[in-house]
């Protein structure tokens, strides 16, 4: 096959089972069920679900951490299990969470030790990290140590470690999770201005914001309860909605959403809760027209807070197309296999 | 991977090591006074249990009544031993608690390669602090002095000692990425060899340490250890010992390699590699 024909990453129907406890209590749940994925060179793709989707345990088979039960995984027309040295070397990882870095050492201490691991030495390596330190803006703080860092300069130094060995593939697991919206945002610019547009990094990145997938994507595939529901382009899922309106309500306590799901005409309907006060979007050919029957149902079970008619956002689509709302989590729902 | 990338990677992962090491200003501290002192109880509890630095019963059973010395060189050895085994064995379980081992496993490195330099890293550590006590006990009325004549066989011994046992620790390096837990472990191998080995006592009071003490290398290495030191024995056998301990370095890093590997799989398959 052509050289630039090759995807950058194939997934072939990978399915990865966890296995908890023993005996009889022996429980098998399926994290991801079947996922096919083809990623062509020079791609932005989003992985976007709720939590516990099965995104972060895909990522985690990609990058050759997780041993799949079945499928195969190849990266740049590689075998990723059976030629996991030349896939490794190929792929840049970004985990969420802070801790993932030597939080005693310095960052070029950090740098220089993962370099070591990617076979990178003397002044090749020495140049890289200067490069890297400079571009990620670490200059000044590159001597001191990761614990009298903030969160979101040892995710610059996450990012740095990721492409230090100039990967040609880049899996991104939620990079600006738990990150404050200054940071988030150069960590969005950067992934998107430099790696990808600038230096045509082929990236994987998994979200569960949907304006984050939405602002940085090419390409989203949905997953929920560990399958790939749908890839399309940020544009396509909103166009497919058929309707153009969202109904929100928000209340405080937990209400009973059921009756407003046995509504004639009412499509979809999800609920997050969060500091006590619950949101409810109703998907509907016309929510506004079912608006006081919504209330009328909603008014025994607490205080309404808000009413919004919405436009469908990437999360509507989401919910249309899954039933689940983004901001669920799944990670009790997954379908058990036994 | 070249072998000279390699060697970068095990010098990497050393500097590493080190540097963590000397961040915490307390253990270094201790490490720096725990030497000098460690072997004053051994002196005092002696004294008053026997009333002097010799005893009869022990001379029967070893061939010397220097006790002191016995049990001095017991737990030098045994020192080596420990640290070894709870340096690396822990050094992984580090790792995932540091957030670094899915970093260290997604590398093309292979994380027996991050092993040996801890390993190392570890030893060079340990020499020094073993060092230091051989010292002090050389300068100390124990009865026990360095030679080089002495010392050249009994390095011989406790590298050959070792090198089997840092493929013991390998092993276990891969048993704590699973199990994820250490300290109960290590704390129960060590009273395995405190019971089984002459550490602290002859094995020979008994039948059964007796028979079990020679399927453990450290029984090998401290008979012809203290043999060579408080015996001045020319013939301790020293090549048929380095014979049987070889025998053990093969099985034990062999044994080691594949346990490790196996575990390392196996976690993987898991999908346990981050967990701790």
């Amino acid at each position: 096959m052509n050289e630039e024909r090759i995807p950058a990453l194939e997934v072939q129907s990978v399915v990865k089972n966890f296995r908890r406890g023993r005996g009889l209590k022996k429980k098998i749940t399926r994290a991801v069920d079947g996922a096919t994925l083809t990623l062509p060179k020079g791609e932005l793709f989003g992985l976007l679900g709720p939590n516990g989707a099965g995104k972060t345990t895909l990522v985690r088979c990609i990058a050759t951490l997780l041993i799949p039960d079945a499928g195969t995984i190849e990266v740049l027309g590689h075998d990723a299990f059976k030629d996991s040295l030349y896939c490794r070397q190929r792929i840049g990882l970004l985990t969420s969470g802070e801790r993932t870095l030597y939080w005693k050492l310095s960052a070029r201490d950090n740098l220089n030790f993962f370099a070591a691991l990617y076979g990178l030495t003397g002044k090749a390596r020495d140049k890289r990290i200067d490069y890297l330190i400079e571009l990620l803006g670490l200059k000044e703080v590159e001597r001191d140590r990761l614990e009298r860092y903030s969160s979101g300069m040892k995710q610059k130094v996450s990012l740095a470690r990721a492409i230090l060995h100039n990967p040609d593939f880049i899996l991104l697991d939620e990079p600006s999770l738990g990150l404050d919206p200054q940071f988030a945002r150069f960590i969005r610019q950067f992934i998107k201005d430099e790696l990808n547009r600038k230096q045509g990094k082929t990236v994987l990145l998994t979200t569960h914001y949907m304006d984050e997938a939405d602002e940085l994507c090419q390409r989203i595939a949905f997953i929920n309860k560990g399958k790939i529901v749908d890839v399309k382009t940020p544009a396509q899922y909103k166009r497919d909605i058929p309707h153009t309106e969202v109904l929100e309500i928000r209340c405080q306590g937990q209400p009973d959403i059921t009756p407003i799901q046995a509504l004639p005409g009412v499509e979809r309907v999800a609920s997050e809760s969060a500091d006590g006060v619950t949101t409810i979007k109703v998907v509907a050919p016309r929510a506004e027209a079912m608006l006081s029957e919504a209330i009328e149902h909603l008014r025994g079970g607490g205080r309404i807070l808000g009413i919004d008619v919405k436009q469908p956002t990437l999360e509507d689509v989401f919910l249309y197309v899954t039933g689940t709302s983004l901001g669920a989590d799944t990670a009790e729902n997954k379908p058990e296999a036994q | 991977m070249s072998l000279a990338a390699t060697a970068f990677v095990i010098r990497a992962e050393m500097v590493k090591t080190i540097r963590i090491y000397f961040s915490y200003p307390v253990i270094v501290v201790f490490w720096a006074i725990f030497p000098v002192l460690w072997v004053f109880p051994f002196l005092f509890q002696g004294r008053a249990l026997v009333g002097s630095g010799n005893s009869a019963a022990f001379q029967h059973l070893t061939g010397s009544g220097n006790y002191m010395a016995f049990i001095l060189i017991g737990a030098m050895v045994s020192n080596f031993v420990f640290s070894g085994l709870w340096g690396v064995g822990n050094s992984l379980r580090e790792e995932t608690y540091w957030g670094t081992m899915e970093y260290i496993i997604a590398s093309p490195t292979h994380p027996l390669v991050v092993l040996i330099g801890k390993t190392l890293a570890e030893a060079s550590v340990t020499t020094c602090i073993v060092a230091l006590q051989a010292t002090i006990i050389s300068l100390l009325p124990f009865g026990i002095a360095f030679t080089v004549a002495k010392v050249l066989p009994v390095l011989l011994l406790v590298v050959m000692l070792m090198v089997g046992f840092y493929g013991f620790a390998i092993a276990f390096a891969g048993f704590t990425l699973l199990i994820k837990e250490v300290h109960g472990w290590v704390h129960t191998l060590e009273w395995v060899f405190f019971l089984f080995s002459p550490i602290r006592y002859p094995v020979q009071v008994n039948i059964i340490t007796e028979f079990v003490s020679k399927l453990i290398p450290l029984t090998w290495a401290l008979v012809a250890i203290r043999g060579i030191i408080m015996l001045n024995q020319r013939d301790v056998g020293l090549w048929n010992i380095v014979g049987v301990l070889l025998g053990m370095d093969v099985v034990l890093l062999v044994g080691g390699y594949f346990t490790f590997v196996a575990l390392e799989r196996k976690t993987r398959r898991d999908g346990t590699v981050g967990m701790h």
